[in-house]
């Protein structure tokens, strides 16, 4: 965990409302694990809480790290007004459990399940799984043609197969992922998903099955970010307990915790 | 220590404090997660997350919800209950050299006593601090803090079966908080620590639904800093009590204020969820600003009666 002040490269639309940001500095050397996510502060004194941003991306290399928020109040759209060469203070990688992309092997079936605003770690996640050698399916789901994104980079992955599900059939084909979810012939040896929690809910009904190792990434209003101040709790699945989804999480496997 | 500066020293029955700064309880959990960020020894103290006889799983989420310039929260006191508290949380602050104080919930007085008993003998444990004014439980806590015969009552019971000095935190939700205040010196409080949060609403504009879960929370951050700095101010017009106060503050300029309105100490709450690193920062700065106000130390603001 680093808090710094990290560089704006680029700041550019994706989608309606929907915004991806490249950022530069010394902590992106920490970021090695997808699913795990950044605490930005929002410019403006005014607004007390950071805004936990999933991982899009990270580029060693290029010593930048991407990510996709969507504007949806004062924070985000703050966020998205920053230009190129503007400072942001960000504070992370946070959680401590994210995709296990090192785990599947060349030849497993995985399937990564991606709604709205919840696709970008399951990009970073399909990357790092490439990187292995391990191709996978994609379904991703929007609510229209115009929140679409990353659809092209999802299919520029090697032998990726990818499937893109809107509400309104204006993109792709008509329904949910939960439609495409069941045209599968047999359940997947490994499933990856994020999005709005009914949807989630819904993958795991449908996809609890005993051959599938299946995790989901959660989202909740947070306040710290690291576990100290019990906002975004979550119940376990038997009922007895809770998890932190900022700190336990935020990547939980099926039935660990109720969605 | 190296890097301590003698003149932040400040003397609190039950809490040697190297400096007057201290993460709000709430804020800091059980002080692990930040341990990872900093030392926790440079603090001059820490205040636990608010223990219950029972271990509590709090309420349903989302439990916070942003306001302008501050925030408001409702996590229904979840902790693992005073047993766990003492057996399990405060071993791992023994590691730090910081004195801890234990802040202690319940629905009954019962369990306050209950809750006391079980931590007073842990080794750093220096004070409690009976928060007798949560907004977020239904059944607990808020009704002792409004009623200065219950208060005072409370108050009593508890000095009653602890070895260590006992802080009362008052609510800022009542009309004449120094009532309260007088109620509880009068029962054998040590000290006083205020103000809690004030309570408060979001509501969904798209829905017309509340934001919180609990439909209602606790108020917090700078927005509140006015009413914390009155507050102070007024309670120490009418009680000599040690007061430890805490409201909004994310700066050392902030620190400055409540010692001028009447605070001995501070405690930091909200500000570690937007700057993790803040008690330490502030604690840094504070030197110049004694400095700058020709001040010997921070005991001076009671001394030479800088408090206005």
């Amino acid at each position: 965990m680093k808090n710094e002040q990290m560089t704006v490269r680029e700041n550019k639309t994706i989608a309606e409302k929907t915004y991806e940001m490249t950022l530069s500095g010394p902590l992106v050397e920490h970021l090695v694990n997808p699913g795990t996510f950044l605490h930005v502060a929002v410019p403006g004194d005014d607004l007390v809480l950071r805004r936990p941003i999933s991982i899009a991306a990270v580029d060693q290399d290029a010593g930048t790290c991407t990510i996709v928020y969507k504007e949806e109040g004062e924070g985000t759209k703050r966020l998205s007004r920053c230009r190129a060469g503007d400072s942001v203070d960000v504070f992370g990688p946070l959680g401590k459990q994210g995709f296990p992309a090192e785990q599947p092997s060349p030849g497993d079936d995985v399937l990564i399940i991606g709604g709205g605003v919840g696709v970008p770690p399951l990009y970073y996640t399909a990357r790092e799984l490439a990187k292995r050698d391990v191709s996978v399916s994609v379904i991703l789901g929007f609510q229209t043609a115009t929140a679409v994104f990353y659809e092209q980079a999802f299919r520029e992955l090697p032998d990726a197969d990818v499937r893109v599900m809107t509400d309104d059939g204006s993109n792709g084909h008509a329904g949910t992922v939960i439609d495409a979810l069941n045209e599968r012939p047999s359940p997947p040896d490994w499933l990856f998903a994020c999005g709005p929690r009914g949807m989630l809910r819904a993958i795991e009904a449908h996809a609890a099955h005993s051959k599938t190792n299946g995790y989901v990434s959660l989202e909740e209003r947070m306040g710290c970010g690291i576990g100290a101040c019990f906002a975004c709790v979550c119940e376990t699945g038997d009922h007895t307990s809770y998890r932190k989804i900022c700190r336990d999480g935020p990547v939980f496997r099926f039935k660990e915790v109720v969605l | 220590m190296t890097g301590v500066d003698p003149r932040l020293h400040v003397t609190l029955p039950g809490l040697t404090m190297k400096n007057p700064v201290m993460p709000a309880s709430g804020c800091f959990a059980f002080g692990r997660e930040y341990a990872e960020l900093f030392d926790l020894s440079k603090l001059g103290a820490v205040a636990i997350k608010g223990t219950t006889g029972a271990a509590r799983l709090g309420n349903p989420t989302p439990r916070v919800a942003e306001t302008p310039s501050g925030m408001l929260n409702a996590i229904g006191l979840q902790n693992p209950g005073a047993q766990a508290v003492r057996d399990e949380e405060l071993p791992f602050l023994e590691g730090y050299d910081v004195p801890v104080l234990a802040n202690v919930s319940g629905s009954t007085p019962e369990e306050y006593v209950h809750v006391v008993k079980t931590l007073t003998t842990a080794p750093n444990v220096g004070a409690f601090e009976l928060n007798i004014s949560c907004p977020n439980v239904k059944e607990g806590g808020i009704q002792f803090g409004t009623d200065p015969e219950a208060a005072a009552a409370l108050t009593t019971a508890v000095k009653a079966v602890s070895t260590k000095p006992v802080y009362v935190k008052l609510s800022p939700n009542v009309t004449d908080v120094t009532a309260i205040a007088l109620a509880v010196e009068a029962a054998g409080a040590d000290g006083l620590t205020l103000i809690n949060t004030l309570v408060g609403m979001r509501i969904d504009a798209s829905t017309g639904k509340p934001v919180l879960a609990n439909e209602k929370g606790g108020l917090s951050g700078p927005a509140v800093k006015p009413v914390a700095l009155r507050m102070i101010h007024d309670v120490r017009q009418v009680t000599g009590l040690p007061i430890i106060g805490m409201g909004g503050i994310q700066s050392a300029e902030d620190v400055i204020e409540f010692l001028f309105a009447g605070a001995d100490a501070v405690a930091v709450g909200t500000a570690n969820f937007s700057n993790p690193f803040v008690c330490p920062t502030i604690i840094r700065e504070l030197p110049a600003w004694l400095d700058q106000l020709g001040l010997e130390s921070i005991g001076a603001f009671r001394e030479q009666g800088a408090n206005i």
